[in-house]
């Protein structure tokens, strides 16, 4: 069945159909639809919703509720994100399964409310004290915004992990045509139970890229959850062997999973001299561009990256044939992400289409971007599609 | 076997600090009420007794500085069932004043005891909101100049259902704690402590002294407060039962596909009030329905019901991947705010058309203008009906759409409270478009 529905109300639908049943928000534009909306699903009861006084109380709602067992959902903007910071910490110590969607906004603090932009790529990775990885997933539409949302909780559930969704304003508000009954999803994930033991150890691992078994707190096997560095049973340590156990397990189940958290489309063309990689609200414009480039004779390959964190470095090499000559990558922001692609891109020039003014970056304008030829296009570090 | 597993002697507390002792006597309390450790969750705050989770031997949450009653809060909210129990600081009730007095509100079944000894011990005795007036601390060293938290009247007023101060010392805290754990809703504990790292020294407090301070700052020991016990939400599994908002239909698929020319952008630029979003959403409502794709982006100022109101809509025969418009094939104009955020006309394409008022006519349009007499749309289909009725003028004018079958698309429309008064203005919108009544059409310049 097809439908006409914004990105934010395809975060709900996706959210639900992971089985989502605790929400906790607070308003703020352009996110409010689904704390609303949220509201209104469960009203009969098949979940819990609430407005709190601040989003600081909605993330701690969350982690609360997920440690008894819920599947938790908190979503906001850039603002909103700021405010989750020491939480997300709290969820990747606790180890607790939480998804945080990011509906971004233009510019820093308050920003541009009701303008696009997407500013928080980094920070988004970068969000917590203490640097241990998190993942990030960036919807491009209405109906990536459907299916990321769905498997943000399965990553969250199977790595017992705080997972960041991001989409735009212009994603979240946008309403787009989507049939998500067609939308192809993987099998919902619940996250790894511990059996009935009287010797249950809260957080016990057989080696670092372990998930350590859940047991609810409420549960007939009691449970000690803490935000503080901790050995196997929750307790404080100063055991540096301890500590290094924990922390390195804190890198390694994010990091040894990054294959299984890579979600790319590849749409390769094995002439092409240029490969495009986009994420987010350019990612239309690119796919246009290419189609438009390939009307017009050209080759060109393209790269969709959903999966931002951990970045999905195997891919990205894989995709980089030896014609490739040149990285094209427009972004909703100063660049940001392409300092991440020129890490594990070394041998070609990487460069940005940047636009950060609220406008969107036009097919147009990656289509010339890309047919411009000679030293200087091919040399550009930079272009900038803002209104000068 | 106690819930409380740590003798005072081994807890990490300074000699003579009243935490242990406070501890001790919760252990005997939540032994005495007869809740098996596994209904029973301790969350703890950060600070000296947010360490005391450790010596407990039931479900514990320690979490971060201020925000123990937010996880309290989720804890509940999930399992009604728990006793959920929360140890807080007087610094605690100071970062985490906003939900202290929410969860009040809320009428959250908690039952916070506060362990208040004036200071912020673990970092090395600085003021804390408590902080007695005149007294010093290591960031006020000539005295305290502030009006210190009363957090058990703050509370009181503010919906929770039981409030109480007393003092570490006091030899009925057992019974007290006990009563206090028993009692629904929100429950407060104020409990005056000694911290003899710091503040004792600084301040010359004993345990005598205690009351001396209680008449001083006009907070005596006691009951504070003990009102109707009302549970909130937290009592039960969800919020109270809204008035639902009716359930969004799902776009039914037509029998017959509009006949669609491909790619086409459209803008209607009004003003707030004019209902431009909605009538903009209906199109594409109905250009999905007809086997059609379509994408709605809006523009709005951040407030609403005054200023422009902007609303694009693209329609094409393939999936939108890039939803911007760039140069958009069909403009209709409903307001001065609308034109002006719209910007220059002379940037459409020439064969672009353009629908305007008749008291605005464009003059810088390079493309066919149809000029809408607007007022009289108004007299004839209502005010809410005139951005329906004008679009869908112009999508017939424009050749995207025949009269035909966006009559009968438009009679699929699912039902919904205002499935007549759009159905209406379609109509006025094909009948003003086929006969050109009321409206004037002008030749491109």
């Amino acid at each position: 069945m097809r439908e006409f529905i914004t990105g934010n109300q395809a975060v709900v639908r996706g959210a639900l159909r992971a089985g989502c049943n605790y929400f906790a928000g607070y308003p703020i534009t352009p996110a409010s639809s689904i704390l609303s909306d949220m509201v209104n699903a469960f009203a009969a009861g098949a979940g819990i919703a609430i407005q709190t006084e601040d989003e600081i109380a909605a993330i701690g709602q969350c982690i609360g509720a997920a440690m008894t067992g819920a599947k938790a959902l908190t979503a906001s903007s850039g603002p909103g994100l700021s405010l989750y910071s020491e939480n997300i910490g709290l969820a990747q110590m606790g180890e607790v399964p939480l998804v945080i969607v990011n509906c971004q906004r233009m510019g820093p603090a308050t920003g541009g409310a009701t303008a696009t932009g997407e500013g928080d790529v980094l920070f988004a990775r970068h969000v917590t004290a203490g640097g241990y990885p998190l993942p990030v997933l960036a919807a491009a539409d209405a109906a990536s915004a459907y299916w990321l949302t769905y498997e943000a909780f399965n990553i969250a559930e199977r790595l017992r992990t705080p997972v960041i969704v991001l989409l735009s304003k212009d994603i979240s508000l946008t309403r787009q045509t989507v049939d998500l009954a067609a939308v192809p999803l993987s099998q919902r994930t619940d996250r790894p139970v511990a059996s009935l033991d009287a010797t249950y150890q809260p957080y016990n691992i057989t080696g670092p890229d372990d998930t350590p078994l859940f047991s609810p707190i409420g549960g007939s096997q009691l449970v000690r959850f803490t935000g503080s560095i901790h050995d196997e049973n929750g307790l404080l340590t100063t055991d540096r062997t301890k500590i290094s156990r924990k922390l390195t397990h804190l890198r390694d189940k994010i990091m040894s999973h990054g294959e299984i958290l890579a979600y790319v489309e590849w749409d390769c063309d094995a002439d092409a001299t240029t490969l495009i990689i986009s994420y987010g609200l350019a990612d239309g414009a690119a796919r246009d561009a290419v189609k438009a480039l390939r009307a017009g004779g050209a080759a060109v390959s393209h790269m969709t990256l959903y999966s931002l964190w951990p970045v999905p470095e195997r891919a990205i090499t894989d995709a980089l044939s030896p014609r490739i000559e040149r990285v094209v990558i427009p972004e909703l922001n100063i660049g940001l992400y392409a300092d991440e692609l020129r890490r594990v891109i070394r041998h070609v020039p990487v460069q940005s289409i940047v636009r950060f003014d609220g406008g969107v970056i036009s097919p147009q304008v990656i289509g010339e971007h890309v047919t411009c030829i000679g030293d200087l296009a091919m040399q550009a570090r930079e272009v900038c599609a803002c209104p000068s | 076997m106690s819930i409380l597993t740590a003798k005072r002697a081994d807890m990490c507390y300074c000699p003579g600090c009243s935490h242990g002792m406070v501890l001790e006597q919760l252990g005997k309390a939540l032994d005495g009420i007869g809740v098996p450790p596994s209904r029973v969750c301790i969350v703890s705050d950060i600070g000296c007794i947010g360490t005391a989770d450790r010596y407990f031997s039931c479900h514990t949450f320690h979490g971060l500085h201020g925000r123990s009653i937010t996880y309290a809060e989720g804890i509940k909210r999930r399992n009604p069932e728990l006793l959920v129990v929360v140890l807080i600081g007087d610094g605690g009730c100071g970062i985490g004043t906003a939900h202290l007095v929410h969860a009040a509100r809320r009428r959250a079944d908690i039952k916070v005891i506060v362990c208040n000894n004036f200071n912020f011990g673990m970092t090395g005795g600085q003021h804390s909101p408590t902080t007695p007036m005149d007294a010093h601390t290591t960031t006020t060293p000539d005295g305290a100049a502030d009006q210190p938290l009363d957090v058990c009247r703050t509370v009181a007023v503010n919906g929770a259902a039981y409030s109480a101060r007393h003092d570490a010392f006091d030899p009925q805290m057992v019974t007290k704690l006990r009563d206090a754990l028993s009692t629904p809703g929100f429950v407060l504990l104020d409990i005056w402590e000694l911290c003899t790292a710091y503040f004792v020294p600084a301040n010359r407090l004993n345990r005598s002294s205690l009351d001396a301070l209680s008449i001083q700052l006009a907070m005596p020991f006691g009951v504070v407060h003990e009102g109707p016990v009302q549970l909130g939400a937290t009592s039960h599994n969800g919020a109270r039962p809204l008035r639902r908002r009716a359930p969004e239909a799902p776009v039914e698929e037509m029998v017959a596909r509009i006949p669609w020319p491909g790619r086409r952008e459209i803008c209607v630029a009004g003003s707030a009030g004019q209902r431009v979003r909605s009538a903009v959403g209906i199109i594409g409502e109905i250009a999905v329905a007809g086997g059609l794709y379509a994408a709605q982006q809006d523009d709005f100022p951040i407030t609403v019901r005054r200023g422009f109101s902007i609303s694009n809509l693209i329609v094409s025969n393939e999936p939108i991947r890039y939803t911007g418009l760039d140069s958009p094939d069909t403009v209709v104009i409903l307001s001065s705010d609308g034109l002006a955020r719209f910007g220059p006309l002379s940037r459409l394409k020439p064969s672009s058309l353009v629908v305007a008022p008749a008291d605005m006519p464009p003059a810088d349009a390079a493309s066919t203008v149809h000029i809408l007499d607007l007022k009289m749309l108004e007299r004839r289909a209502g005010k809410e009906s005139v951005a329906l009725a004008a679009l869908t003028y112009a999508l017939i004018k424009a050749g995207l759409v025949s009269a035909a079958s966006l009559n009968t698309s438009a009679n699929a429309l699912p039902a919904g409270p205002y499935r007549q008064s759009n159905l209406d203005a379609i109509i006025e919108g094909i009948t003003l478009a086929e006969n050109g009544r009321s409206a004037v059409d002008q030749a491109p310049p």
